[in-house]
């Protein structure tokens, strides 16, 4: 059978990473996977060298629209590691707080594309409605909807106004329940159970052997979460489960995302009652950092951020080192796409919740003589299939 | 006994230069031992490898691998220390660890560092350049700037 190459991307300009791939297929099935990355050259780590400390933190937050108060968290810990500099105990309920707020809107964002992606298209504009009230959420804390500012060397910059609570709480209760029906829905539709249970499975070895993080091992049952394994900031003192799954494909990624949110939710919530109790400071002091070296890491809703910072004792870092999670979860489509059939590409590409522009872009298939529908629209087309099964029809 | 105190008994006539901070513990070790301790940190301890830092000194390239020890929170992070700026060259763990692929291709494209036994060694970052550079991207950058 004549082996068909079907390019994907290279060109999605929201992300840190421009991907491409090239998807050789046999029939209808995906036989091997190319991918190149390499468009975009932003030096984010070189600028931040040329930068002072404090200005590295506004430059990191830059690096993703969507992981925007992830990067600033790694940072801040990075550099206060190098001299295990303690922050005040308000401060570090709200950087929790603002952490867990970005992950439930970050997985919404997921969840609404991954529902558009299968012809769910329902799901999409539900999802991002839901999304709204988070930005609002995040808007009435930090005075921003997006790249918000918070996060010090030794605390934060803004704190929460007492007045402010009973407000966050009730739109919190809005998210809850959507959230539930939602799940709900993951739970007893026939349909999407059918068309992602078993797709673009990465097995448990695989998720090792490849070092994933974040919920795509999670899914296959790896139960990494920095946020337990690292207790730093407010999280050691909270009650909350690492949500994992057993099966690695693209319904147990999705079952991980929507039950994270509800976890997500649980620590805000306490976070909130501790915030209008707890009294204090939200920044301390910081006159100089030492020499030496300092990691910091933090959970952000794709999968572990690192950041390395090598200090000389100056005011700006010598070495900056950043390591996004889609870097080390990019490479496990080489396992994961393996066997699948063209239609469930796309949503296994997405699964790992990487840059969606880039899907977006896919190019059209064409054979010698007739053209062929794109990889969207074979997709909506496999899920259309499937429910007219169960509706008999 | 925590797990720093059990590798370093493992493996007290190999590193040198320890520190050890609040859940961090860095050590050099030479190139020989690489693999060997990476294959302990990785299959008997169940580490994840996070990422590996390049860092150019006055001197010497050096690598730092970020071994995270999910259970116990603790990082571990040998460091190769490379003499020879000019033609810099370190063992491959991509057998060991399949996920350092990228990691070590992005090490080769920043500085220059060839490892050996590495399946696909290509520039990764820098892949694509419109350039089309012919020269490590952050490496001996000082002796560029004065050219």
């Amino acid at each position: 059978m004549t082996k068909n190459r079907i390019p994907l991307g290279p060109f999605h300009p929201l992300l840190e990473e421009a991907e491409y791939f090239e998807l050789q297929i046999e029939g209808e099935t995906v036989v091997d996977l190319d991918m190149e990355i390499g468009w975009m050259h932003r030096g984010h780590e070189y600028i931040s060298e040329q930068k002072n400390f404090t200005q590295s933190i506004y430059l990191v937050e830059r690096i993703c629209g969507i992981c925007s108060t992830s990067h600033p968290i790694a940072c801040v810990r990075a550099i206060e590691d190098i001299d295990n500099l303690e922050i005040p105990i308000r401060a570090k309920y709200i950087r929790s707080l603002v952490g867990e707020l970005e992950r439930i809107h970050s997985h919404l964002l997921w969840l609404g594309l991954a529902g558009h992606f299968i012809g769910y298209d329902t799901v999409w504009m539900w999802a991002w409605k839901y999304r709204e009230t988070v930005l609002e959420m995040m808007e009435i804390i930090s005075g921003n909807r997006n790249h918000y500012g918070m996060m010090r060397v030794g605390g934060v910059g803004k704190d929460v106004k007492p007045k402010d609570i009973p407000d966050l709480l009730d739109k919190l209760d809005m998210i809850d329940e959507k959230m539930e029906m939602i799940a709900k829905v993951a739970n007893d539709d026939p349909v999407l159970k059918a068309r992602l249970k078993g797709v673009g499975v990465l097995s448990h070895e695989q998720a090792i052997n490849y070092c994933a993080t974040g919920p795509t091992s999670r899914a296959s049952g790896v139960p990494g979460d920095v946020r337990r394994d690292d207790p730093h900031d407010a999280y050691g003192m909270l009650d909350f489960d690492v949500i994992t799954a057993e099966n690695g494909d693209v319904y147990d990624k999705l079952v991980v995302r929507v039950l994270e949110i509800l976890e997500s939710s649980k620590i805000i919530r306490q976070c909130l009652d501790k915030l209008s109790e707890v009294e204090g400071p939200i920044l301390n002091n910081v006159e100089e950092i030492s020499p030496g070296e300092g990691i910091g890491r933090y959970e952000a809703p794709r999968g572990e951020v690192f950041h390395y910072i090598r200090s000389d004792g100056s005011n700006r870092p010598v070495r900056h080192k950043v390591r996004a999670p889609s870097y080390v979860n990019i490479p496990t489509y080489e396992a994961s796409c393996k066997g699948i059939s063209v239609s469930d590409a796309l949503i296994t590409l997405a699964s790992v919740d990487p840059c969606y522009c880039c899907t977006e872009r896919s190019l059209k298939i064409r054979s010698d003589s007739e053209e062929k529908p794109d990889l969207l629209e074979l997709s909506k087309q496999k899920t259309e299939r499937i429910r007219r099964e169960y509706n008999g029809n | 006994m925590s797990k720093v105190d059990e590798f370093r008994d493992k493996f007290k006539d190999v590193i040198s230069q320890e520190i050890e901070k609040k859940g961090r513990y860095y050590f050099n070790i030479t190139n020989e031992n690489l693999r060997t301790i990476a294959r302990y940190l990785f299959e008997e301890m169940g580490c994840r490898l996070s990422t590996a830092t390049g860092t150019e000194m006055e001197d010497h390239l050096q690598i730092i691998y970020h071994f995270s020890h999910d259970k116990t929170g603790q990082y571990f992070c040998p460091r190769v220390v490379i003499k020879d700026k000019d033609n810099p060259q370190v063992d491959s763990i991509v057998p060991i660890v399949m996920g350092a692929k990228w990691i070590e291709r992005e090490l080769f494209d920043f500085w220059g560092i060839k490892f050996k036994d590495h399946p696909d060694m290509r520039r990764l970052l820098a892949l694509n350049h419109p350039a089309k550079l012919d020269k490590p991207m952050r490496y001996k950058e000082e002796q560029y700037d004065q050219e």
